[in-house]
C-alpha cells in the first residue's frame, strides 16, 4: 500500500525534478551564481524530524538540508555505512531499522544514484548478522548491493594525515571511492565509550577494529573521521538502545526521530542528550563524550549546538 | 549394453564422488539444503553398527545405514564399486597415477586377506573398549574428514588468490567480490599424508586400500557370503583369464575362473567384458560355502582379539587419555557434545562439523584428547568463537555425538568460563580503556567495574569464547576460556538485567519529548 504510494511521483519530486532538470545546464557551464543558488535550497545545518513513518521522516529530515539532490547527482555511487554489527533482531535496536534503510536506499535511486552500497565490517559473523537484522533483505529489495567487509581485500591501507594517536588505518576501499558517503548510524548506549553516535560508527569502516582499542579508543575514533568524511550523516534514532550497549538486548526507547546532518560532530552532540550519564543522572552533554570533543578538537565540526543551524520539522 | 555397463560405471562413480563434493561445500551457512548433508555418512552401516554399540543407544540418524546393508544381501557389496566415493577417488587415482606395478611372479595375496579380517577384529575390539581406531579406517569418515581438512582450506586460499586477480580484470565498480577468511586445521599435513599414502598403495596392487584393509569393506563382505544376485559361468569360458585381470578386486581366482570369491565381489561387472559371453550375473540362492575363502584360524581370531583388547587397555591407561578429557582444561567440546567418555567413542572424526562451523571455531584435536580422541572437534576461541545464533554443529553430527540444541538451550549452555589474566588486560594492566571483551559477550557475562575493567561472571559464560577471540592483546588474549568439565545448563536470567521488561516484539508508540 505504502510502497505504491511511493512509486507515484509526489509534488516535491516533481519540483525537485523539474529543478535537476533545469539546474543541468547550469552545471556544464560554471555561472558565477550556481553556488548561492545551491546554497539557497538548504536552510538548515542539522535537521531533526519527528512523528511519521520511517520515509516520512528521512523525507522531513532531508528537505531543509535541500535535499537529497544536494548530496546525491546523477550517476554517482553512494556507499551507506550502515550498522549491522550484530546477529540481533530489528527490535532490539542494535541495527538499523530496515524500513528506514529501505527509504534511504530508494531517496538515493530517486535522485539518480547510479549505484547504491551498504557495507559494514560486522562484529558478529556476517551471515548471521545480515540474516537475523533482516537489513540483507531489506537492502537488496530496494536494490542496493550489501556487502560486509569480512575480507581483507576489501580494505585499503592509508595515512591518517590529521590523526593525532592514528598513524596508519585499512579503510575499506569502497569507501574512499565512493561519490557519495552516507554515514548511518544508531545511537546505543556503550559502556566503554559511553556511547555509540555517528562516529562511532565509522569505526566499522576499519579493518582492525579491535586494535583501535589498544592505541586509544576515543582519539582513535576521532582520527578515523578525518579520513573520509562522510557527505551525510543520517542518523536512525527511531528507536535506540540505553542499556547493555552495543550488543545489546538491552532497554530500549522510542524516540521516533530521524536526524539528518552534514556535520557529524553537530549529529552526534545533539544525539548524545539522548542517554542519561550514568553518574549525574542527566542527559549526555556533548562535551562528557569523549570522541566528540577529540572530533572538534580536530575541527570535524560544530559541537556546540547553539552555533548549529538547527531545525526540528514534524513529518506527518 | 554390456560394453556400456563400464562406463555407466565410472560415470556414477563420479557423479558420486561430486555428489559428496558438493553435499561438503554446502555444509555451510545457512544449511537449507534439504538432503542432509551428512547423507553419506548416515548411508554408512559401519558407522550405524559402531555407535549404536559404544554409545549403547538407538541413533535414528544412522539407522539408514541398515537399508544399505540390506541391498548388500541382494546384491553384494555393490556400494564399494559403484557408489562409494573413496572407492571412486582410489579407482581413479590407480588409473591416473598410482598404475600398478607388472610383477612376473604372482603375488601371493592370502596373507594380506587375512589382515584384513585381523584388522577387523582388532578394531572391532579395540572400539568397544575405548580405542577408536576404525572411525580413522572408515572410508566414508576417511574421504570426508580428508576432504574437509586437507583440501578445503587450499581451495580457499587458491580463491581468495585468484579473487583480486579477477576484480583487477572486471570493469570498475560493478559488483564486488570478498576473500574468506582462511579457514585453518591444524592436522591437515597429517590427514593429507595418511590419504596419499592410502592412493599410494595402489602401486603394490590396484583399490589395495579396498581389497586389504577397509573395514567397510569388511562388513560388506562378510554379508556378501549371502547375496543371491550370483555371477554364472558357462561351460564355454576359454580360460582366456581375462577377467581375472581385469577383476579390480582380484575375486576370481587364477586356478578357476569360473568361480569367484563371492564375499571380495564388488559387483562392478566388468568380468560380462567377456568374448565368449561365458559370464552372467542371475539371481539365485546364496551359497552355503564361499569359494576360496579366507582361512581364519582360531589362533588369529583370538590373537586378534588379544591385541585389539590389550591396547585398548593401554591407552585407557596411558596419561595422554587419561589426562585429557576433564583434565584438560583447554579441551573445549562443541556445545551439546556427549560427556568425553562417550563423546569420543561415538565421534567418528569426520569433520562435517568443523567444515559447517562460520567462524573455524572447531578445530581437530591431534593428541590433546589421548590417542583415543584423535580427529575429534573442539573449540578454539583465538582462531574461532562459537556464534551465539548458531547449532549448525548438532544440526549435522551424524551420529549424534554433538546433539541437536534449540537456540533456547544452546544460549544456555555452559562450555566454559572465560578467565582475565589481569597482568596483560589493557584495562587492568594499564589506563586505555578497551572492554572489548565485554561489547562482544553475548551474554552479559563480562561487565565492566567503575574503573571500565573487565570481570566476568561465572553464573552467565558460556563460554563462547568470542572474548578470547577477538581480545586484542597480541599472542595470547588477556582473557582466556577454560573448559568446565562436564558441560552444564546454566540458569536462564532476564536479559535485562537492570530492567524488568522484556525487548518489546513491536515497536510501542510512546514517543518521548525532545
Amino acid at each position: 500500500m505504502e510502497q505504491s504510494r511511493n512509486k507515484r511521483i509526489t509534488r516535491r519530486q516533481f519540483i525537485k525534478g523539474a529543478a535537476v532538470a533545469a539546474g543541468i545546464p547550469l552545471l556544464s557551464s560554471k555561472l558565477p551564481f550556481y553556488g548561492s543558488l545551491a546554497h539557497a535550497a538548504e536552510e538548515s545545518d542539522l535537521v531533526i524530524a519527528k512523528n511519521g513513518s520511517a520515509s516520512q521522516l528521512l523525507q522531513a529530515a532531508m528537505a531543509p538540508l535541500g535535499g537529497m539532490g544536494r548530496f546525491v547527482k546523477n550517476g554517482q555511487r553512494v556507499v551507506i555505512k550502515a550498522n549491522i554489527a550484530w546477529a540481533r533482531t530489528p527490535e532490539q535496536a542494535c541495527t538499523n531499522n530496515p524500513d528506514l534503510l529501505s527509504a534511504l536506499i530508494k531517496m538515493c535511486y530517486d535522485t539518480g544514484a547510479k549505484r547504491v552500497a551498504v557495507w559494514d565490517h560486522t562484529c558478529d559473523n556476517y551471515q548471521f548478522c545480515f540474516s537475523r537484522s533482516g537489513l540483507k533483505e531489506t537492502a537488496q529489495k530496494a536494490g542496493a548491493d550489501i556487502f560486509s567487509g569480512h575480507g581483507r581485500n576489501s580494505y585499503k591501507q592509508v595515512e591518517v594525515q590529521k590523526g593525532k594517536k592514528l598513524k596508519t588505518v585499512e579503510i575499506l576501499r569502497d569507501v574512499l571511492e565512493s561519490d557519495v558517503f552516507i554515514n548511518f548510524p544508531i545511537p546505543k548506549q556503550h559502556f566503554a565509550t559511553e556511547l555509540t553516535l555517528g562516529m562511532k560508527n565509522l569505526i566499522g569502516i576499519t579493518w582492525d577494529m579491535e586494535q583501535l582499542h589498544k592505541i586509544g579508543l576515543h582519539q582513535c575514533i576521532a582520527d578515523v573521521n578525518t579520513v573520509r568524511k562522510p557527505d551525510l550523516v543520517v542518523m536512525d534514532a527511531i528507536r535506540i538502545l540505553t542499556t547493555n550497549g552495543p550488543k545489546g538486548p538491552g532497554k530500549t526507547e522510542d524516540i521516533g526521530e530521524v536526524i539528518a546532518s552534514a556535520d557529524i560532530v553537530a549529529a552526534d552532540a545533539y544525539a548524545a542528550a539522548f542517554f542519561k550519564h550514568p553518574k549525574t543522572g542527566k542527559p549526555f552533554k556533548p562535551e562528557e563524550v569523549q570522541f566528540v570533543k577529540n572530533a572538534y578538537d580536530l575541527g570535524l565540526g560544530q559541537i556546540n549546538l547553539s552555533k548549529v543551524r538547527m531545525k526540528k520539522v514534524t513529518a506527518a | 549394453m554390456k560394453r556400456a555397463i563400464p562406463y555407466l560405471r565410472r560415470t556414477i562413480q563420479a557423479l558420486s564422488f561430486f555428489f559428496l563434493l558438493y553435499l561438503i561445500i554446502r555444509t555451510a551457512f545457512p544449511l537449507e539444503l534439504k538432503i542432509p548433508v551428512d547423507l553419506y555418512l548416515r548411508l554408512d552401516p559401519f558407522i550405524g553398527i559402531i555407535t549404536i554399540l559404544t554409545k549403547k543407544e538407538v541413533i535414528l540418524r544412522v539407522l539408514p545405514g541398515f537399508g544399505v546393508l540390506l541391498l548388500v544381501f541382494i546384491f553384494g557389496n555393490f556400494f564399494c564399486g559403484w557408489f562409494c566415493p573413496m572407492g571412486a577417488t582410489i579407482d581413479f587415482f590407480d588409473r591416473v597415477l598410482f598404475r600398478e606395478k607388472k610383477r612376473s611372479k604372482e603375488f601371493n595375496d592370502q596373507p594380506f586377506r587375512r589382515l584384513r579380517y585381523g584388522i577387523f577384529i582388532f578394531s572391532l575390539v579395540a572400539g568397544l573398549m575405548a580405542f577408536q581406531v576404525m572411525y580413522l579406517l572408515d572410508p566414508i569418515s576417511l574421504i570426508t574428514r580428508t576432504l574437509v581438512i586437507a583440501f578445503y582450506p587450499p581451495a580457499i586460499f587458491v580463491f581468495n588468490t585468484l579473487v583480486p586477480e579477477v576484480q583487477s580484470f572486471l570493469p570498475k565498480n560493478s559488483s564486488f567480490l570478498s576473500t574468506i577468511p582462511m579457514p585453518m586445521f591444524k592436522v591437515n599435513l597429517l590427514i593429507f599424508l595418511f590419504f596419499v599414502v592410502i592412493l599410494g598403495l595402489g602401486v603394490v596392487k590396484k583399490r589395495f586400500w579396498c581389497r586389504y584393509l577397509c573395514p567397510l569393506g569388511v562388513l560388506f563382505s562378510i554379508v556378501s557370503r549371502f547375496r543371491i544376485l550370483r555371477r554364472f559361468v558357462t561351460e564355454d569360458c576359454p580360460h582366456c583369464l581375462r577377467c581375472v585381470k581385469e577383476c579390480p578386486v582380484g575375486a576370481i581366482p587364477e586356478a578357476n575362473p569360473q568361480e569367484y570369491r563371492q564375499q571380495d565381489c564388488i559387483s562392478c561387472f566388468k568380468c560380462l567384458e567377456c568374448s565368449p559371453e561365458a559370464v552372467s550375473f542371475r539371481f539365485g540362492l546364496p551359497r552355503r560355502r564361499p569359494v576360496n575363502g579366507v582361512s581364519l584360524s582360531r589362533r588369529y581370531v583370538l590373537g586378534s582379539l588379544a591385541f585389539g583388547a590389550v591396547s585398548a587397555l593401554m591407552i585407557k591407561a596411558n596419561p595422554l587419555q587419561s589426562e585429557s578429557g576433564l583434565k584438560n582444561n583447554r579441551l573445549i567440546r562443541p556445545p551439546g557434545s556427549l560427556p568425553e567418555e562417550k563423546f569420543v567413542s561415538v565421534c567418528t572424526g569426520c569433520g562435517e562439523c568443523l567444515k559447517v562451523c562460520p567462524n573455524n571455531a572447531l578445530q581437530s584435536t591431534f593428541l590433546e584428547a589421548g590417542l583415543a580422541g584423535l580427529y575429534t572437534p573442539r573449540l578454539v576461541p583465538r582462531i574461532g568463537y562459537c556464534e551465539e545464533f548458531c547449532n549448525f554443529c548438532g544440526k549435522i553430527c551424524p551420529t549424534e555425538a554433538i546433539r541437536y540444541l534449540p537456540f533456547e538451550e544452546k544460549r544456555l549452555l555452559q562450555m566454559g568460563v572465560a578467565h582475565i589474566d589481569k597482568t596483560r588486560c589493557i584495562a587492568w594492566d594499564t589506563d586505555k580503556i578497551c572492554l572489548v571483551c565485554n561489547e562482544q559477550c553475548s551474554y552479559h557475562a563480562v561487565i565492566g567495574d567503575d574503573k571500565k575493567r573487565p570481570i566476568v561472571k561465572e553464573e552467565k559464560c558460556t563460554g563462547c569464547g568470542i572474548c578470547e577471540n577477538k581480545c586484542p592483546v597480541d599472542g595470547e588474549a588477556a582473557i582466556i576460556v577454560y573448559a568446565s568439565g562436564v558441560q552444564k545448563k546454566l540458569k536462564p536470567e532476564d536479559v535485562n538485567n537492570d530492567n524488568k521488561n522484556e525487548v518489546p516484539a513491536n515497536p510501542a508508540k510512546k514517543g518521548k519529548s525532545a
